[in-house]
């Protein structure tokens, strides 16, 4: 299980780093996100100072809130593509090789599934130091974390993000493994995608909700993932769950997108 | 020699009017080569699909090394290497990246792992290539690549799925080179599927040929040519009439037909026939335009069986129909 898993990601990985745009883009996506959209939306200016920390979990200005949030969305960025290559093999015939190989059906899935956290966490990386290195540009407004932010908390973020990176990964190669083509993955990607993005706490905040889409974006992954990362990130970030309930969440429903593309890859990569 | 591939009534349906293989029947010896001959879309590459268990037959069953294709797929996998239709290597790795990749699929052990694919690639002449990425490979090279990795675990049978498929003349007879050196140097069956007559008659020690996803004829190539029993004369004739009736009571026509436009008249010895056969036409007052006449060949032993040539038989609607629908199953 280990070898051809480990045999097929780092295939996965190769196809990755040897396409320059690819590698290019994953460095200049998060500064139009954080360079652009950050900067322009920086909302918080016009709020009454003292509610600026409430509103923004703890966050001194809406930037750092949505730095924050930004790393998940990445993250979703990120994974949204984990399955292109399935259907990229599909096309190419490169699957059948696959399927006549004497390896467990669940190899394929996994070895995107890795490959894909791999770059997602390195995506992650790149947001940040972006970020932060925006609070040293004049004219920016750049991420400011809590005083005394630690090593234990910069892991803590790490954890959370590869949760959500194993989740949305694992959701998006199952998709991915179930269409035929890759229209249809481009269809779903951007069905599933910007509710996942625009229903959750990563880029505004709940409390600027109404009730209906606040009760939705309090169970959506990527809010909880938000909240953990704040709550590590900030002081007094009044929650929307407790970090332990997020970080429990996100496990269960790692865990549960993994198990769903386990099952459907030896439904769908069997003899049919 | 014992049988190694066991075909019993092997069916696959695909819809309630696409019946891809009709219900076929035979065995492959060990160590022969034995080729699957077919028009598009005779049910070729479905019968090798099922084989190597990329789908899953809808009746009958087979064993390949005794291990039942349906029961056993994982068994089944160990045994066999596949070198599909489609070219398949990854074009971003270089040649030995690909045959790596192979290995670890395979699990075959690393340190042998390195010297099969040494031995492998200087096989297939691949070796000055080896670390080029393989989107600078030509067609053929990919080919032989495609054909070393079907052999890094060392197969008892190995498919080849149309394996000169839209290669250069020069290619192709490279690697019907190789597998006749496979076959000399290994203990490996050799399970081929094509469409180009000469590569049966010149490679396979027997052939199988299929139509409408049933077998129509098994024999060695000397054996399915002797069998088609003489000469053949094909005439273009400009008639209003359907002469094959008249044609056929021509003393010495064994049988007479009339396909495309062209009449087809089988003979023991065509040479002295031709000119009687000319004079029966200008008897009925029919004009002749052309005139052939053709010594057996598998060729004919092929239009014989299947009725057809194949050129014609891929615009038939019944191929349509198998393409699309195993179009549509290889996307899965």
């Amino acid at each position: 299980m280990l070898r051809e898993t480990w045999s097929l990601t780092v295939r996965e990985m190769k196809h990755w780093y040897r396409v320059k745009i690819q590698v290019f883009m994953t460095l200049i996506q998060p500064i139009v996100w954080l360079g652009l959209f950050g900067q322009a939306f920086n909302f918080g200016t016009f709020l009454p100072p003292s509610q600026i920390p409430l509103i923004f979990s703890g966050a001194p200005d809406y930037f750092s809130f949505m730095a924050l949030g930004m790393l998940a969305v990445n993250a979703l960025f990120t994974c949204m593509f984990s399955g292109m290559s399935i259907v990229w093999d599909r096309r190419f015939g490169f699957l059948n090789k696959l399927k006549v190989a004497p390896i467990p059906r669940g190899a394929v899935p996994l070895s995107r599934i890795m490959a894909t956290v791999v770059r997602s966490l390195i995506q992650v990386s790149i947001v940040l130091v972006i970020a932060l290195a925006f609070a040293y540009i004049p004219g920016l407004t750049g991420l400011t974390l809590k005083a005394g932010f630690s090593v234990t908390d910069l892991l803590g973020m790490f954890f959370v993000l590869f949760l959500l990176s194993v989740a949305f990964s694992a959701m998006f190669t199952t998709v991915a493994l179930a269409v035929e083509n890759q229209e249809t993955l481009f269809g779903l990607i951007n069905l599933l995608n910007l509710p996942l993005m625009f229903a959750s706490a990563a880029l505004f905040p709940t409390a600027m909700m109404p009730d209906w889409l606040r009760g939705i974006a309090e169970y959506n992954p990527l809010t909880w993932t938000a909240d953990a990362l704040r709550q590590f990130a900030f002081v007094d970030t009044a929650p929307i769950h407790d970090l332990w309930f997020d970080i429990i969440g996100l496990v269960a429903i790692a865990a549960l997108l993994l198990g769903i593309s386990a099952f459907v890859s030896r439904k769908l990569l069997s003899n049919r | 020699m014992s049988a190694i591939v066991e075909v019993e009534n092997l069916t696959k349906r695909f819809s309630e009017d696409v019946l891809a293989v009709d219900d076929i029947s035979f065995s492959v010896e060990e160590g022969e080569i034995f080729g699957f001959l077919g028009p598009n879309g005779a049910g070729k590459s479905t019968t090798i699909n099922m084989l190597t268990t990329l789908l899953k037959p809808t009746g009958g069953k087979a064993l390949v090394a005794g291990l039942d294709i349906d029961k056993q797929q994982d068994e089944v996998r160990h045994v066999i290497g596949l070198v599909p239709q489609d070219l398949t290597v990854d074009d971003e790795l270089s040649g030995r990246e690909n045959m790596y990749l192979q290995a670890d699929l395979y699990n075959v052990p690393r340190g042998e792992a390195k010297t099969r694919i040494e031995d492998l690639l200087k096989l297939v002449n691949l070796e000055d290539a080896a670390d080029r990425r393989v989107k600078t490979y030509s067609g053929g090279m990919r080919k032989r690549l495609e054909l070393a990795e079907g052999l890094i675990h060392r197969p008892q049978v190995l498919f080849l799925d149309e394996p000169t498929l839209g290669l250069d003349i020069q290619t192709r007879t490279a690697i019907w080179e190789y597998i006749r050196d496979l076959k000399k140097n290994n203990v490996i069956t050799v399970f081929l599927t094509t469409h180009y007559l000469e590569e049966a008659d010149g490679l396979c020690d027997r052939v199988a040929i299929i139509d409408h996803g049933k077998i129509v004829a098994l024999d060695t190539p000397e054996n399915l040519k002797h069998s088609v029993g003489g000469d053949v004369i094909s005439l273009e004739v400009t008639s209003e009439k359907d002469l094959t009736e008249d044609l056929k009571r021509v003393p010495g026509v064994m049988d007479a037909r009339k396909e495309d436009g062209q009449y087809r008249i089988k003979a023991a010895n065509g040479e002295e026939l031709t000119p009687v056969v000319l004079k029966a036409v200008w008897d009925q007052g029919a004009v002749v335009t052309s005139v052939n006449l053709a010594h057996p060949t598998l060729d004919q032993a092929f239009l014989e069986y299947t009725g057809r040539s194949m050129r014609d038989a891929e615009q038939t609607g019944n191929y349509d129909k198998v393409a699309a629908s195993r179009r549509a199953r290889r996307m899965h």
